[in-house]
């Protein structure tokens, strides 16, 4: 016998069926269409921003991540659940497609038919078994949503509309197949590969075949209409992020990773400077709400949420989609909340793990942009005071910017005055110049690179604050003038290559000044000295440690460094014992974002909290790699009470004592 | 109304300081400058007292270098409507006595219904500019004000008393206040100011102009104090502190005799 069957069974093939069936697919699509003209219209509110360089790349991207599910199933058990109910919905719509295109394209017009035989046997079970787990994905998600409500989770009006049009679609599709077999199939060797369908079937053993015809053809209309509601409902529920946030990993960051669009500063025209209605936002800000499901990882993983700010990320992005929608003169500020906006510690928790890329950080020092140089506004007197410092002194402590050199004494380091002729430049950075606590990590890092011969040098009393603080804090302008004064500096000098302690210097170095001209090489600390350690030249002695290992956001999600600090660890002899959040998941230290320099009054203390975390592995020594996290450390393990027993310290600080 | 505002660019006090080699001032160099501490509340409440009458003209008066000319925009960028500084590459060496006169000089023939001067300089602290100048201009003059308001040609102002105690005064206008911490805070340029602030009029008076008068005193010597004894900083646990204090107040004072 052949193994196929009668496309449009017991519903007909001629005008009765297709004229209706067709009128109503055009509606549908109709009104999908017309349905995101409307958010087409929105998104054009906001200002352009050009999303389609690098269009290969962007689509391989979006490839990845629709069909792989990539950064969906980063999140396990929720990841698995929409991964594999992806991939159900997007066999049975294949399934579909295919069958349209033999009975009314292919079979209709040439009489050519591909559903049959082994094809049609593989075609039948991939859909019966696409569709059961689809309904069990769903289940599973829908107990998730309903029954097990994790903390965050908001269910609204969409959700409902969602579980119950999917599920009904997908149960009367099967009791469509079900009521077709048993009339038709039943007792035939090609009802076992449709096994979902062929229990169904004999559920229904009892009806007979007018009952089950009648059945079969009421269903399969009603299994239409639901089809169709379900394409019309694509623009105006949730349902849209299966368009939308596709189309969000096409037209996503591509990097360099956390480095800021520049502000226009010479634009004698400007009238204002960052956002203060999505006017000023680009387009892909309005976007980001509509490619937004909210998942909140972003929420789940923001530090200043979890230590009781009013800040949560999906909040803002989404914020910003209502007045987009509503009122597009909205003042996002007051919207959104001051306190909320100054919370953030642009720890890029939240970018690293949306599965729709949307990009938080962006947002939040745009408005941040408007309120400090449109208002004068800050987070408190004492960022004012850090900032009128920092265009005083180059740097936000207030020491007179004559001595940043001191903390070198004794060690034989020279300034780029006295010899520029060096291997390389350490930009030392504001707190390992001025923090005593840090200068000792400085000196450290001087040790270690003399003991493997490298010739260092650094600027004394000519470096300055790299601006990141203040940048991030919204200040653009004092940024400006810092960075093309650093820059003039080591252009002057030619310097070859620099090495940061700092991990905010080294983001700001290696990628924001790179928008003002800026092209000398720049290394990170802990890349450096691995560099070192591997080409031999740098020898420590592997000695017991008990540690810790903290990742800054700055070296971890910025910039994806996670194994040469560890590899450091691992030579100095560490017992590394990793904390619950690390690498990409690590939890800010708290003094991103420019918060070093703003008091942290509202909620728990976040560094308090990472220390917590530190303590819990049991390890002796918090390591970590920047003198902002060093400094927050050193304050958390007092807050915790913790100081006896948990130390923390920088990585260079443990391999300068084990030089060989 | 005419306003005025005087202000001096001082060193951050966070610099290293070194006497200069004449002995009578500090030397200049490695040295980052910056607006006078009560002068940035003598600009903010000018400020705030144009934004109030709204019909104002606000002028701000520096002496010193070409170096000044930074301080004097981020006063303008602050809300002042235009400079005049005093070229004077010696202003250091001038006693506040002929400071006053350059100011009274200036602003004689010019109708300022309101002056504002910072109560004193962080560098000199002699807190005798604003007051002289008045004097000279013959004037009412208040000082050390820690509030401010202005209504028909009259002001009110707070002044700071020892112990807390404060005194409130009034007077008609024109007349030179001197500013005090906790008058006000002063506001951050925002950036379209600052922008704006690079275009506003900045004229560069010589000072041979405006000099009229002899120094009366001269400085003979500036010095760092002479080191005494140090201080003593005690650590431990409070109980053994207070155990420490009570037996060094015996030993050394007689405060429990």
């Amino acid at each position: 016998m052949e193994f196929t069957r009668e496309i449009y069974w017991n519903v007909g093939h001629g005008a009765l069926t297709l004229v209706p069936m067709y009128l109503l697919v055009i509606a549908a699509l109709a009104v999908l269409v017309w349905g995101f003209r409307k958010r087409l219209a929105v998104y054009r509110q906001g200002l352009p921003l050009d999303r389609t360089d690098q269009l290969g790349a962007r689509i391989i991207d979006m490839l990845q991540n629709v069909l792989l599910q990539k950064k969906v199933a980063r999140v396990v058990w929720p990841g698995l659940l929409h991964g594999l109910f992806f991939w159900g919905f997007f066999l049975l719509l294949i399934g579909t497609t295919l069958i349209v295109i033999q009975a009314d394209f292919t079979d209709l017009l040439f009489g050519i038919k591909f559903l049959k035989g082994t094809f049609y046997k593989l075609f039948s079970i991939i859909l019966d078994l696409a569709g059961i787990v689809s309904i069990l994905m769903l289940g599973g998600l829908l107990v998730r949503r309903y029954i097990l409500k994790p903390e965050g989770l908001e269910t609204k009006r969409d959700d409902a509309i969602m579980h119950g049009l999917l599920f009904t679609i997908l149960i009367s599709g099967f009791v469509i197949e079900g009521a077709r077999m048993a009339v038709t199939e039943m007792g035939t060797p090609l009802a076992h590969w449709s096994p979902i369908g062929m229990a169904v079937a004999g559920l229904m053993s009892g009806m007979d075949e007018g009952a089950l015809r009648m059945l079969h053809k009421t269903t399969w209309w009603f299994h239409l209409l639901l089809v169709m509601g379900f394409i019309v409902a694509i623009p105006f529920t949730k349902f849209r992020h299966i368009l939308t946030t596709s189309a969000n990993y096409l037209f996503a960051d591509r990097g360099p990773k956390g480095k800021l669009i520049p502000l226009d500063l010479e634009n004698e025209e400007a009238e204002t400077f960052g956002a203060t209605t999505l006017k000023e936002m680009t387009w892909k800000d309005i976007f980001d709400a509509d490619a937004c499901t909210l998942c909140k990882r972003c929420q789940d993983r923001c530090p200043a949420y979890a230590t009781g700010k009013p800040l949560s990320p999906m909040k803002i992005v989404n914020q910003i989609g209502e007045a987009a929608f509503t009122d597009p003169d909205t003042k996002l500020i007051d919207l959104i909340g001051k306190d909320a906006l100054w919370a953030c510690t642009t720890c890029r928790a939240c970018q690293e793990i949306c599965p729709a890329s949307i990009e938080h950080i962006r947002k939040i020092v745009d408005l941040r942009r408007s309120m400090v140089l449109m208002e004068g506004e800050f987070p408190g007197e004492e960022v004012m005071a850090a900032m009128e410092q920092t265009e005083v002194n180059g740097n936000p402590l207030g020491i007179g910017y004559a001595s940043r050199g001191d903390w070198a004494e004794g060690l034989g380091v020279k300034t780029l005055e006295e010899d520029s002729e060096v291997d390389v430049l350490y930009f030392v950075g504001c707190y390992a110049s001025f923090d005593k606590r840090n200068i000792a990590v400085a000196r450290s890092f001087i040790k270690l690179c003399h003991a493997a011969g490298v010739k260092v040098g650094i600027l004394g009393k000519e470096e300055k604050c790299c601006g990141e603080p203040m940048r991030k804090m919204g200040n653009e302008y004092l940024y400006n003038s810092l960075a093309q004064e650093n820059i003039e500096t080591i252009n002057g000098y030619g310097v070859k290559k620099i090495v940061t302690s700092c991990p905010h210097c080294f983001n700001t170095l290696a990628k924001d000044y790179r928008d003002l001209g800026f092209s000398v090489e720049v290394v990170s600390q802990v890349v450096f000295l691995e560099g070192l350690l591997l080409d031999g030249r740098l020898k420590v002695k592997a000695e017991g440690l008990s540690c810790t290992y903290h990742d800054s956001c700055y070296l971890g999600r910025h910039n994806d460094i996670y194994d040469a600090p560890r590899a450091l660890i691992t030579a100095a002899g560490g017992k590394l014992v990793e904390m619950a959040k690390n690498r990409e998941e690590a939890f800010c230290c708290s003094a991103g974002g420019g918060r070093i320099l703003a008091d942290e009054n509202i909620g728990e203390r976040i560094s308090v909290k990472r220390v917590m975390m530190a303590h819990a592995t049991g390890a002796e020594v918090l390591l970590s790699n920047c003198p902002f996290c060093l400094t927050m450390f050193e304050d958390g393990v007092k807050g915790a009470g913790v100081e006896e027993t948990l130390r923390p310290r920088d990585i260079a600080e443990v391999l300068a004592e084990r030089l060989l | 109304m005419k306003i005025l505002v005087c202000i001096k660019q001082v060193p951050d006090m966070e610099s290293k300081f070194k006497i200069a080699a004449s002995g009578t001032w500090y030397d200049s160099a490695d040295l980052a400058w910056r607006m006078n501490e009560y002068d940035e509340y003598a600009v903010e409440q000018a400020v705030q007292l144009k934004e109030q009458v709204k019909e104002a003209d606000l002028t701000v008066l520096c002496i010193g270098s070409e170096r000044v000319k930074e301080t004097m925009k981020k006063a303008l960028a602050m809300g002042c409507d235009r400079g005049a500084h005093v070229a004077d590459d010696d202003c250091a060496g001038k006693e506040p006595y002929e400071i006053a006169a350059i100011i009274a000089e200036y602003a004689k023939d010019k109708g300022f219904d309101l002056i504002f001067t910072g109560m004193q300089s962080q560098d000199r602290g002699s807190a005798q500019v604003g007051v002289l100048a008045a004097e000279m201009l013959g004037i009412p003059s208040i000082s050390t004000i820690v509030t401010f308001s202005y209504a028909d040609g009259r002001i009110e102002v707070k002044r700071e008393l020892e112990g807390g105690v404060k005194a409130l005064l009034k007077t008609r206008t024109p007349a030179l206040v001197t500013c005090q911490l906790g008058l006000n805070t002063p506001r951050y340029p925002t950036l379209p100011n600052i922008m704006k602030a690079k275009k506003k009029e900045l004229i560069s008076l010589p000072v041979a102009d405006l000099l009229k008068v002899e120094a009366r005193m001269e400085t003979v010597k500036m010095y760092f104090p002479e080191k005494k004894g140090g201080g003593l900083v005690l650590e431990g646990d409070p109980g053994q502190l207070a155990d420490k204090l009570i037996q060094i107040l015996k030993e050394k004072t007689g405060v429990l005799a």
